[in-house]
């Protein structure tokens, strides 16, 4: 394969049809994306069917749906869905569309209901998503005898959680869900660690975004230790000025753009089997947490956990879940594609259940400061997607060069590890992209 | 003495026309990037909020703006000093206030207004986000209290219509 990032893949002159296996050039020092997968509506229409529609999607948490009734709107891929606690307590995600017609029946992001019904025929499903009533069915001119009525809404085949984190598949035959998540795991459970009970619930409203951009940019930058001293050059002025007085809590610790540096060279960076990229690193100095405001706090978390592992729970750690749930800060995040070129990103603030309320209150603070479509740190990133975006019209520059860091990489197990400059993560995303788009299903 | 408690005078008012003087010098401050002389038009405990749900306790909850004294002062400090994607190029604004109602108080004053903030980014008009005209509408109220015989900003509360919905770049002053 050729060096040159100019080089048309084999397809192009051939086919008008991408092959998406074409669009990842490996070899053993290179490793690059060709500017189709994030351009090509056509590459879009396909993803939906072979990547949303195939894995493990995140859409929503148990603390999002207490009570027998709670349910909230979510999407895989384009595809709306309800994730909803029925009465009986089970959770069930459907498709969020009358099967009679299409409407969608629940139009609520969040609410208690016995059961949906739609607005344009009045056809009456259950929160368990059962079809209760078909209306006027047996009046003169209704359904016949022979009327095969559905079951209810489409039910996805595969519903599971992890620490309440749910996930469901529209693939009967998706792999156990810890087994999908891998290392992740590791990242959810050191997150929610930091709680003294070990679970987080998500109380606040979330912030949400759209940008001009492919969806994958997003998945790639919540853990791109690489950009942050360039894009967020400007905040890290600011750190350095108004160190932690605005609202930091420790999270982008490091006063001078030389500490910063110095810390970001800390930990590692993981490409992960089925497509997650993960950061982790451990606290340099565990010693100031252990004192003032939140010292009996994080006293408690250590002793659980014991010295070694405070460290990392107390550390940075940040995954991209493949394909649409990010962990960074205190916040779970979504991603969600709407175009080729249209993305929401979604952000929704935990709380530390147990955790003192001064504690969980400066986290949102915090990600007010860095995160919010008003703060000095998120807008950043998405105003750099919508110039990846316009960047990659000039597609007479066929590849995205993502190697950085390959040969520093270490295989362990079905992981690499790199270090923390590496751009393992981002690998992570396009080998499990491209091992899906490659199955061949029928779009 | 009377029996019952005297009601106390709601002695704090403005006239509707001093009202409107002092949102529209706000808003020239905010649209020229008098940013400097923005944050003395509040008081010391003054407050800049944005809220995205102004019915829910904001210690639990997230806003997309809370700034206090020290976070205005980053804010415009950031503005004006730093180079940063999401303002390069930077945004220019023009807030048109209407619906101006004054309720007066004991120590304070409230402002009620109507606004819509038209914001667009200069630079390369043929370049994504650039050169589009953003409208924003919002309910604004400003409770103002006197400090040393001056009025001052001691809360602007923002509330946009779509402050539940998805949002762009909102790194200006709103």
């Amino acid at each position: 394969m050729s060096t040159n990032v100019y080089e048309k893949p084999a397809w192009f002159a051939k086919q008008e049809q991408a092959d998406p296996t074409s669009f990842l050039m490996q070899t053993d020092d290179k490793f690059r994306v060709h500017t189709r997968a994030y351009t090509d509506p056509s590459v879009f229409a396909v993803e939906m069917e072979r990547v949303f529609a195939k894995t493990w999607v995140y859409v929503g948490h148990e603390s999002e749906i207490v009570q027998p009734g709670d349910f909230k709107t979510s999407h895989i891929g384009l595809q709306p869905v309800v994730v909803s606690r029925a009465t009986d307590g089970v959770v069930h995600v459907f498709v969020n569309r009358c099967v009679h017609r299409g409407s969608v029946v629940c139009r609520e992001a969040r609410g208690n209901a016995q059961e949906f019904s739609c607005p344009y025929h009045g056809w009456v499903y259950g929160n368990d998503g059962k079809l209760l009533a078909v209306s006027e069915r047996r009046e003169p001119g209704g359904y016949s005898e022979r009327f095969e009525q559905p079951e209810g809404l489409f039910q996805l085949p595969r519903v599971q959680s992890y620490r309440g984190f749910i996930f469901a598949s529209f693939n009967p035959d998706a792999p156990e869900l810890l087994d999908f998540l891998g290392r992740a795991k590791t990242v959810i459970d050191r997150k929610l660690n930091l709680s003294p009970e070990g679970e987080i619930v998500l109380h606040s409203r979330p912030f949400v975004v759209r940008y001009q951009g492919n969806w994958k940019f997003q998945a790639e930058n919540i853990v791109d230790a690489y950009h942050f001293l360039h894009t967020h050059k400007g905040f890290v002025q600011l750190q350095a000025k108004f160190g932690d007085s605005t609202g930091d809590f420790g999270v982008h610790k490091g006063g001078s753009i030389k500490a910063m540096r110095k810390l970001r060279f800390k930990g590692a960076a993981w490409d992960c089997k089925h497509g997650h990229g993960l950061l982790d690193s451990p606290a340099g100095e565990v010693e100031s947490c252990l004192t003032g405001e939140f010292g009996a706090f994080h006293e408690e978390i250590r002793h659980q956990h014991g010295d070694e592992e405070f460290a990392w729970i107390i550390g940075k750690g940040a995954a991209s879940i493949f394909p649409g749930l990010g962990l960074i800060h205190q916040h779970i995040r979504t991603w969600r594609p709407i175009a080729a070129d249209i993305t929401e990103v979604t952000i929704y603030p935990y709380e530390l259940k147990g955790a003192p309320a001064a504690f969980n209150e400066g986290m949102l603070r915090s990600q007010e400061r860095f995160y919010g479509p008003a703060g000095h740190g998120a807008a950043d990133d998405v105003d750099i997607f919508a110039r990846n975006q316009q960047g990659l019209a000039g597609k007479a520059v066929d590849w995205l060069i993502l190697e950085r860091g390959l040969d520093t990489d270490e295989k362990l197990g079905s992981d690499y590890r790199g270090l923390p400059a590496s751009e393992a993560p981002q690998r992570a995303l396009w080998r499990e992209w491209t091992r899906l788009m490659s199955a061949g299903e029928e779009v | 003495m009377s029996e019952t408690l005297a009601q106390p005078a709601a002695s704090c008012t403005m006239c509707r026309a001093d009202a409107e003087d002092f949102l529209i010098h706000e808003a020239l401050l905010l649209d020229d990037l008098r940013l400097d002389e923005w944050l003395q038009l509040f008081t010391d405990d003054g407050l800049y909020w944005a809220p995205i749900d102004d019915k829910e306790d904001v210690s639990r909850h997230v806003a997309l703006v809370y700034d206090t004294t020290p976070r205005r002062e980053e804010r415009v400090y950031h503005l004006l000093h730093n180079e940063f994607p999401a303002q390069s190029p930077r945004s220019r604004t023009v807030h048109c206030l209407s619906n101006v109602r004054v309720t007066p108080g004991v120590d304070h004053l409230v402002i009620d207004s109507s606004q819509v903030i038209y914001e667009t980014r200069g630079g390369d008009a043929s370049q994504v986000g650039l050169g589009e005209v953003r409208p924003l509408v919002a309910r604004v109220e400003h409770t103002l209290r006197p400090v040393a015989g001056v009025m001052k900003i001691a809360c602007k509360k923002i509330l946009l219509i779509n402050r539940d919905a998805w949002h762009g770049n909102l790194t200006f002053i709103i």
